[in-house]
């Protein structure tokens, strides 16, 4: 009707009218459409582009798709000499077959790059001190940090040590690095992993300087110091009582290399200073993250006298933070000269913890200090020189620029001393303004960890190991050894500073010349041994050697209950056999329970204990045969008791009002035993004098309470219930991508080192045979896709004690194959 | 028809095109598809939303259930959304009013280009 009324009512005006409303209309909805594309393309807050995300064409639908759906026959490899051909079996572990060294790692750049980008991206950038850069603000600490321990600067002169010493290996950690960056110059959106999909940021691209990054990365993992709780601890409880508490060299140590070593060299005298004046200010400054507690490994090969066929056994389990993606990636990498299989780094090059056709090594962390600390003396506040002697020597600043996301770049200033970068100042960790103290650390010094490990891979037999180990420089490791002619051999390898009697337990004073380093440990006068008369040789990140050793080493955190355990099960066994040593990795049995828990009972005098949970749980305890199995539940009860105990003896302490360390529970064992009555026992702070028996029923009831708590709040207390073992993503928030309460058994201590947190990254067994036959797992899978099935599904096979198959391949194998992928120029 | 055919162009445009384009690009198509088959408005907005919507629904529905993964029930916990489920619905809900303005758009504009207001002719 009413449109009637306008047609008679003239021509122009409603013409107008509504061509205006076209417009309008036109553009009120165009405006919606663009305000919504836009809306969700880009990130509100913390929720990240939506469209991007959700598009299942694009977005994180597509990474549902597994790898083995994805198989392509043929891929293109730019600057190959000649095809290479990538074989993965069931598991999706690839094995690289190339003409030469050069394809072989530039093609080992680009598998690994296919299921692991994310995560050698991530790895790196947290190495560089770069994760604010995607995460913002709250990352930013964590970045100062890493800066100023000066892990870039260490990278920085290892490429420079490269280029000016070792041109063939940097053709070849070039050529992976091009490898790398060739996959993700061909990454499209629906195969970014979607971690940065969620994060909404791309891959960077790939460089040498990286994948040397990346050992400092693992070194920073690996190295810890306590310089500051002894320096504290030297001031507050003086010398004496402080060498009663910490001992040295402890009775019944049972060292790395076999005791009775007859150490043939002379070594390199070490002149200790006169007088030595340890600075004595106030630390309270804020503690350095440090190596987590039970993150540790075993070690061990043993001869062909005593194993059942006859050859040589090689075990290895590092033990590290259980993480998703997992820290290591299988291969096997092989040319017409040499085919090594096992473990990798993803964004190093060849196998770090493996086997060939002629010997099998592995690794474990040593921990001698290689890390000391030196109090600066600025001439002004300028911070221009620094006193040295009698003189002022020149510092140098290195600007770190920290790209923030969401906010401007924070830019930190780090003075350089030549001991090394000053990381506590007034701007950072200090409480004072006058308190600067630098970082003495061999992984600052140029070395070339990347050709020990590639001549490792290629190594036919002892010598050729021997000389792989003299590039090694940090983080310092116990490399073990076994080869298919029969010997077998550890040697502790790093660059180890020469060093007085005490040198570098303690802050030291910066500008006294007499504080510094005398030099290094030759590699020659690295403590090693070769077919010990006793059949073995082991390590589980104890003393390296007896106090006999003519070089000063010293560590606080040094194992003192697995490397008993080992040993002992190693010196007893005989006609050994994989099997044997599958089960030895997986030895649930508690030392420490063993040897505390009698003490704790005997000190406990139960007979006046009435009540009946008590009861319970005491029977408990006696009835158990001290294995930390899964189901067992004294082991929590335990774990729990002798914590409590342990703390409250210690608990004064924490009104020292520094940081300190406590002593560890091997020496406050032998002080329970040795002097119950003792005046350590005694809190200073009551009028009653406080013994052992005291502590010990302390930590019995605060055990009771939390257990009332436990039962009431969860129930089961059987021990993988309590303990949670959690492999967790890289991101923690991204808890869904994590695996948690994992079904296994060991402990902080125990050979299966399967804490909450920490265990046993990765399990090999090597029998050096004719053939070699071996066997590994590790907690995660070969995808570090968190859509794909071969993401986790190592786990349970780990979680249950078992392995899968690592025998070398040959290229005409056909049995157990995935899909097979040729890269062409 | 034309709201059929409509709902099926734009189905076929998704599953075709979206691979190798980005979604914004897929609007922009939309919006022309729209343009040309020139339904009205609202049945515009209707077809472009229910093509690209059902689209988005059928492609997340075959991955999640064709592959088995856990990776939706994951990123639905990761979003606090509960389930893989809920991500189907949401993908869908957003290729809907993605599809569904583009569309609306595509044939507003068609309507700026004809001389004639034809819709002064219509009820």
């Amino acid at each position: 009707m009413s449109v009637g009324r306008f047609r008679d009512s003239g021509k122009f005006a409603p013409s107008l009218y509504f061509q205006q409303m076209k417009y309008f209309s036109f553009f009120f909805v165009l405006t919606l459409t663009v305000a919504l594309a836009v809306a969700v393309s880009i990130p509100l807050g913390s929720i990240p582009p939506l469209a991007p995300l959700l598009d299942p064409n694009h977005g994180f639908w597509q990474n549902s798709i597994s790898e083995d759906a994805l198989a392509e026959d043929e891929l293109v490899l730019d600057n190959l000499s000649a095809p290479v051909s990538v074989v993965y079996d069931q598991n999706l572990i690839p094995h690289i077959f190339a003409e030469n060294d050069a394809d072989l790692y530039r093609a080992q750049g680009y598998v690994t790059a296919q299921h692991r980008l994310w995560q050698m991206d991530f790895q790196t950038l947290a190495a560089a001190g770069r994760i604010s850069e995607i995460v913002g603000p709250v990352a930013l600490d964590l970045d100062r940090i890493t800066r100023r321990k000066g892990l870039a600067f260490g990278a920085e002169l290892g490429l420079k040590h490269l280029q000016e010493n070792d041109p063939e290996t940097l053709a070849l950690v070039e050529a992976y690095s091009d490898g790398v960056n060739q996959y993700i110059d061909q990454l499209d959106a629906a195969r970014l992993p979607v971690e940065y999909k969620i994060l909404n940021y791309r891959p960077e691209a790939w460089s040498a300087y990286k994948s040397l990054l990346l050992l400092k990365y693992m070194s920073d993992m690996l190295v810890g110091d306590r310089d500051l709780e002894y320096s504290n601890l030297r001031k507050i409880l003086g010398q004496e009582m402080l060498e009663k508490l910490f001992p040295e060299y402890p009775t019944k140590i049972d060292p790395v290399i076999e005791v009775g070593k007859v150490w043939d060299f002379q070594p390199l005298p070490v002149v200790k200073p006169d007088s030595i004046d340890y600075p004595t200010d106030e630390l309270v400054i804020d503690l350095l993250p440090q190596p987590a507690e039970g993150a540790g490994s075993n070690n061990w090969a043993v001869a062909g006298s005593k194993t059942k066929n006859g050859n040589p056994i090689l075990a290895n389990d590092p033990h590290l933070g259980l993480n998703l993606p997992s820290l290591w990636y299988s291969m096997q990498l092989t040319t017409p000269e040499h085919s090594a299989k096992g473990a990798t780094l993803p964004g190093a090059l060849g196998i770090i913890s493996g086997f060939n056709q002629n010997i099998a090594w592995g690794v474990t962390n040593a921990t001698n200090d290689t890390r000391d600390w030196y109090k600066i003396t600025f001439q002004d506040d300028s911070r221009k020189a620094y006193k040295y002697g009698n003189e002022w020597k020149a510092s140098a600043f290195r600007i770190e620029e920290i790209k923030v996301k969401g906010e401007d770049a924070y830019l930190d200033t780090v003075v350089y001393t030549h001991y090394g970068p000053v990381v506590y100042d007034r701007t950072f960790g200090a409480n004072r303004q006058d308190v600067n103290f630098a970082l003495r650390w061999t992984a600052h010094m140029g070395s070339n960890e990347q050709k020990t490990f590639m001549q490792l891979n290629k190594a036919k037999n002892h010598a050729d190991y021997n000389e792989a180990l003299n590039y090694y420089v940090a983080p310092a490791q116990n490399f073990v050894f076994a080869s298919k002619t029969g010997d077998v051999a550890m040697r502790i390898q790093g660059k180890f500073p020469l060093k007085w009697e005490g040198q570098g337990k303690f802050f030291m004073d910066g500008s006294d010349p007499g504080m510094e380093w005398q030099g290094f440990i030759p590699n020659e006068h690295n403590a090693s041994t070769l077919n010990p008369e006793r059949g073995f040789v082991s390590s589980a990140n104890q003393h390296p050697t007896d106090s006999t050793y003519p070089y000063y080493v010293f560590d606080n955190s040094f194992e003192y209950y697995r490397n008993r355990r080992l040993n002992g099960k190693l010196s007893e066994m005989t006609g050994i056999t994989v099997d044997d040593m599958k089960d030895l990795q997986f030895d649930d049995y508690y030392t420490l329970a063993s040897e505390a828990l009698p003490v704790l009972m005997n000190l406990l005098r139960d007979s006046s204990i009435t009540d009946p949970k008590a009861k319970q749980y005491l029977d408990e305890l006696k009835s158990w045969d001290f294995f930390a199995d899964p189901n067992q539940k004294a082991p929590t009860l335990f774990f729990i008791w002798w914590s409590e105990t342990h703390q409250d003896i210690w608990k004064s302490w924490k009104n020292f009002g520094a940081p300190v360390v406590t002593p560890n529970n091997y020496r406050t064992l032998e002080l329970l035993v040795l002097e119950p009555e003792g005046p350590v026992f005694d809190l200073k702070s009551t009028a009653s004098v406080e013994t052992a028996q005291d502590h010990v029923k302390t930590g019995f009831n605060q055990m009771l309470k939390k257990m009332k708590a436990w039962e009431e709040g969860e129930g089961d207390y059987s021990w993988a219930n309590y303990k949670k073992t959690t492999i967790q993503h890289l991101v923690p928030q991204f808890s869904s991508f994590s695996v948690k309460n994992v079904y296994t058994g060991g402990g902080s201590g125990i050979l299966n080192a399967t804490s909450g947190r920490n265990g046993a990254s990765w399990r090999m067994i090597v029998e050096l045979g004719d053939e070699m036959s071996a066997y590994g797992i590790y907690p995660g899978g070969q995808s570090g896709n968190p859509g794909s099935k071969y993401y986790d599904n190592f786990i349970p096979i780990w979680a249950n004690g078992d392995y899968l198959d690592f025998n070398l391949r040959t290229t005409d194998q056909t049995e157990g194959v995935l899909f097979k992928t040729i890269l062409k120029d | 028809m034309r709201f059929i055919f409509l709902v099926m162009m734009t189905i076929l445009l998704v599953v075709f095109l979206n691979p190798v384009l980005p979604f914004w690009a897929i609007m922009i198509l939309i919006a022309a598809l729209a343009g040309l088959i020139g339904l009205k408005g609202a049945e515009s907005f209707l077809a472009g939303g229910l093509g690209m919507g059902l689209a988005w629904l059928g492609q997340s529905l075959y991955i999640s259930v064709g592959t088995g993964s856990p990776l939706p029930n994951r990123m639905g916990e990761l979003m606090g959304l509960g389930s893989g489920m809920t991500l189907v619905g949401i993908t869908a809900v957003l290729g809907f009013l993605l599809g569904g303005f583009s569309a609306m758009t595509g044939i507003l504009f068609r309507n700026l280009l004809k001389r004639k207001p034809d819709n002064l002719y219509r009820g």
